[in-house]
């Protein structure tokens, strides 16, 4: 039994946390897609910046300042940055929660993206600066796992990086197949995608090099292994959600914890064929849209949930 | 007993390498002879091997690892935030061991005293008819609450938590300053500032044998519970924060963290039925203690300040009811008051019978005719203090202000004299700090912390206030101030008599 607010910062912690490694990643490839004078470097860029709901812009100078307003613009709450200042924000509202541990190492994150120092660290080698955020991210997670209790408090901070995972990943899918137009991406888009979905080497060992848009979507949507597939976050967001909500004399009508399962059921028995026949982008969508329920469901079950009903007899 | 001459004696005679010449004031490390003292003995050697690069090193990771665990204040900027940390001096501050025994018996005197005053003060006023204090002193200072008046405290104790500043004067003496027993803070520097020191001069830390202050977090635990053991079994307790932008949020969720107790707002919890209850994940839960790091004003806005958002309303109820302890004690601040100090010996006489074992420091009431006079006559040696204010602010130090300073002042005395009191100027003592790699000398107080429930303790060790300016005497972090660590020496076993059929 926790604070319901330390539960819902907690579970912010981890949906900040995932989207600061996601963004960061996205605008690493994109930088990196630049290089190549390829029709290639257009497309990832097309479909980063559609994958975080930006606009498409042309130039090759202007992807530069795309990534840099990416990583560290203060006025998109989006940005690396300011999604780095969220996370570390709420673990302080939280900080006798959460283990010296993870404090520190979200703390040391946040004083190299926030302080005076970032933008020329950025601007000195912007590789080396995103690289340094992803693993730093990294350790913090490590950190959560190998440092705090699993219990409440954890099953709230890694249900919020798995729902904000499973969205994340499928806007990525959504921005890169979701037109039903499987063939118009080149080799080097495929794997830029298969990159920004951080899946690049546990593909290959699947799939060898032959890199196919059907492959992808099957091992990016329903990879049993693989902790980036959404089917895998849905697995666990289930797991978590039926753990905590099993505490809980429910009154309510949300039930976040049978959005979950029947979110995951739908990801275990759809098959690839059936979604050739269908489009991908159906099914992305409403796993979208399930994870936002989901997302609302626990905040009114949880945290926002009227008093009238718990009151002691 | 004797007067604690450790202090007063040196091992050595005059350093040839003195790092600086003691001034007028009394100064911890050196005697008036240049000598060094017997117990700073190790700690002098100590700094003597250490080059300055040594010391500015030791002195980076140090603040760099205050920045890192988020010792830390933000401040906010036009292009970037900025986390700063408090001023933070390594070289620790050591007071022997007898010397502190007599703090820690003055301490405790202190504080019973207070408590029974403040026990009588809501109960039956008889120090009042007494006519030991002037009744509208107390009645109308702005801390008393009238909602207090009758109202059953376990043990008495008012004041759980004080935090008393004490200052050292010109001969050496301890003396009171002032008492905190509102919602005193800084107790979480006393602690981080150990943990740097004892990596800092591990050497020397273990050489001189220093008290330990870690159980400070299961001793505020233990008489939190026990303000609320007579009527609940193993009672939950909370600390109640302002929230994550209160200037001491590090020190509420230090002390949650370290008591393994929830940290709430305003926000968490839930009055029903004059019960108090915190909103779980899974439903309401009870609260027995809430160790409060708000003020009287905003705990509750239904019987305070109406438009405070960080207390909840209808707490004072359910405090009335008996159904939860609040700590401190609502009104509490009416025996910490700047005018009631000036008392505190009387009052110590009043309920026990004794005298004051440590002074007070010598105090004008401008709110008496005579003094009030006294003062504007000698307004360039004085130190006027607001009653109502604290944290350095409100206050003119005579001897530094302008005249133009001085003419305000005593024009703003003029209009309302009840309001302030003042002090002769005086000299803190000073201590050895590392100023941009050097050793120099400056002002410091000393605030050590008391607790009260079933019994009164107090911890061997304090947080060591510094005047980081040179020549300033004011040691408030608002002000410039900033803080080190305090070595109380645990007793020389050598020097004690042997336990009958102890063998060599």
């Amino acid at each position: 039994m926790m604070l319901a607010r330390v539960a819902d910062s907690l579970y912010w912690v981890g949906r900040y946390v995932e989207r600061a490694e996601h963004v960061s990643r996205l605008a690493d490839v994109m930088l990196n897609a630049t290089l190549d004078r390829s029709n290639a470097a257009n497309q990832t860029a097309r479909i980063a910046l559609g994958a975080l709901g930006d606009t498409v812009t042309a130039s090759e100078q202007s992807l530069y300042d795309a990534a840099r307003v990416l990583t560290l613009d203060l006025d998109d709450a989006n940005s690396v940055r300011m999604t780095v200042a969220s996370a570390r924000e709420n673990a302080r509202q939280v900080r006798d929660q959460i283990t010296t541990e993870m404090w520190e190492r979200l703390n040391l994150l946040y004083l190299r993206v926030t302080g005076d120092a970032a933008g020329r660290a950025f601007d000195r080698g912007s590789s080396a600066f995103l690289h340094e955020v992803i693993a730093d991210l990294h350790l913090f997670k490590g950190a959560a796992d190998s440092t705090m209790s699993h219990g409440e408090g954890w099953r709230f901070l890694v249900l919020g990086m798995h729902i904000e995972r499973a969205q994340l990943v499928a806007r990525l899918l959504k921005a890169a197949f979701g037109e039903g137009d499987l063939g118009g991406n080149d080799h080097v888009t495929l794997m830029n995608v298969l990159r920004m979905g951080c899946a690049l080497e546990p593909y290959l060992r699947t799939y060898t090099a032959e890199i196919e848009p059907r492959h992808i979507l099957d091992f990016l949507l329903f990879g049993e292994e693989f902790p980036r597939s959404i089917r895998f976050s849905t697995a666990r967001i289930e797991e978590h959600m039926a753990e905590i909500a099993s505490h809980v004399a429910f009154a309510g009508r949300a039930r976040p914890e049978r959005l979950a399962g029947r979110l995951k059921a739908r990801l275990e028995f759809t098959d690839l064929e059936e979604l050739e026949s269908t489009g991908a982008g159906a099914l992305l969508t409403s796993v979208m849209g399930d994870c936002s329920r989901i997302h609302e469901a626990i905040y009114q079950t949880f945290v926002a949930y009227p008093l009238e009903m718990r009151l002691p007899a | 007993m004797a007067e604690p001459r450790s202090t007063l004696e040196t091992q050595t005679p005059p350093a040839a390498e003195a790092f600086y010449r003691p001034g007028v004031a009394f100064d911890e490390m050196y005697a008036r002879d240049g000598g060094v003292r017997n117990h700073y003995g190790v700690m002098h050697d100590r700094l003597t091997t250490l080059s300055a690069e040594d010391l500015a090193a030791r002195q980076s990771t140090l603040e760099r690892s205050f920045l890192l665990q988020g010792i830390t204040f933000t401040v906010y900027g036009a292009e970037a935030t900025t986390e700063r940390i408090i001023p933070t001096d390594l070289i620790p501050r050591i007071i022997p061991s007898q010397e502190w025994d007599k703090v820690e018996a003055g301490l405790t005197q202190r504080l019973r005293a207070l408590n029974m005053f403040l026990a009588d003060i809501y109960g039956e006023q008889k120090i009042l008819i007494d006519g030991l204090l002037p009744r509208e002193l107390v009645l109308g200072a702005p801390s008393y609450r009238r909602e207090m008046q009758h109202l059953h405290v376990p043990h008495k104790a008012y004041a759980n938590v004080c935090g008393s500043d004490l200052i050292r004067q010109e001969d050496g003496q301890f003396a009171v300053l002032e008492d905190n027993l509102r919602v005193p803070s800084g107790v979480s520097y006393m602690l981080a500032n150990r943990d740097a020191s004892r990596r800092t001069f591990p050497g020397s830390f273990r050489a001189a044998s220093v008290r330990p202050v870690e159980r400070y977090p299961d001793l505020l635990l233990a008489t939190l519970k026990s303000m609320a053991e007579e009527w609940r079994p193993d009672p939950q307790v909370v600390v109640l924060t302002p929230g994550v932008y209160n200037s001491a949020y590090y020190e509420h969720a230090y002390l949650a963290r370290l008591m393994g107790v929830p940290l709430v707002e305003g926000r968490d919890l839930v009055i029903h039925e004059n019960m108090v209850y915190m909103r779980m994940t899974t439903g309401l839960q009870r609260v027995d203690v809430i160790y409060r790091r708000v003020d009287d004003d905003y705990i509750d806005p239904l019987t305070f300040r109406r438009d405070s958002s960080l207390g909840v309303g209808g707490l004072f109820n359910a405090y009335r009811a008996g159904n939860v302890m609040i700590c401190n004690a609502p009104g509490t601040g009416v025996a910490d008051d700047k005018a009631v100090y000036a008392y505190v010996p009387e009052i110590i006489r009043y309920y026990l019978g004794e005298d004051a074992i440590l002074p007070n420091i010598e105090t004008f009431l401008c709110r008496e005719p005579a003094q009030l006079s006294h003062v504007l006559d000698n307004l360039d040696k004085l130190v006027v203090k607001a009653v109502g204010a604290s944290g350095g602010y409100g206050m003119l130090v005579g001897p530094h202000a302008s005249r133009k300073e001085r003419e305000d002042f005593a024009a703003a005395l003029r209009a309302d004299p009840a309001n302030y009191i003042a002090q002769p100027t005086i000299q803190l003592s000073t201590a050895p700090c590392l100023i941009d790699g050097k050793v120099e000398t400056r002002h410091v107080d000393l605030r050590p912390f008391i607790l009260s429930g079933e019994k009164i303790v107090v911890t061997p060790g304090a947080l060591t206030r510094v005047a980081l300016r040179r020549g300033s005497l004011v040691v408030n972090s608002s002000q410039g101030g900033g803080s080190k660590d305090t070595w109380i020496l645990a007793a020389n076993t050598e020097n004690q008599p042997e336990p009958e059929g102890a063998s060599a």
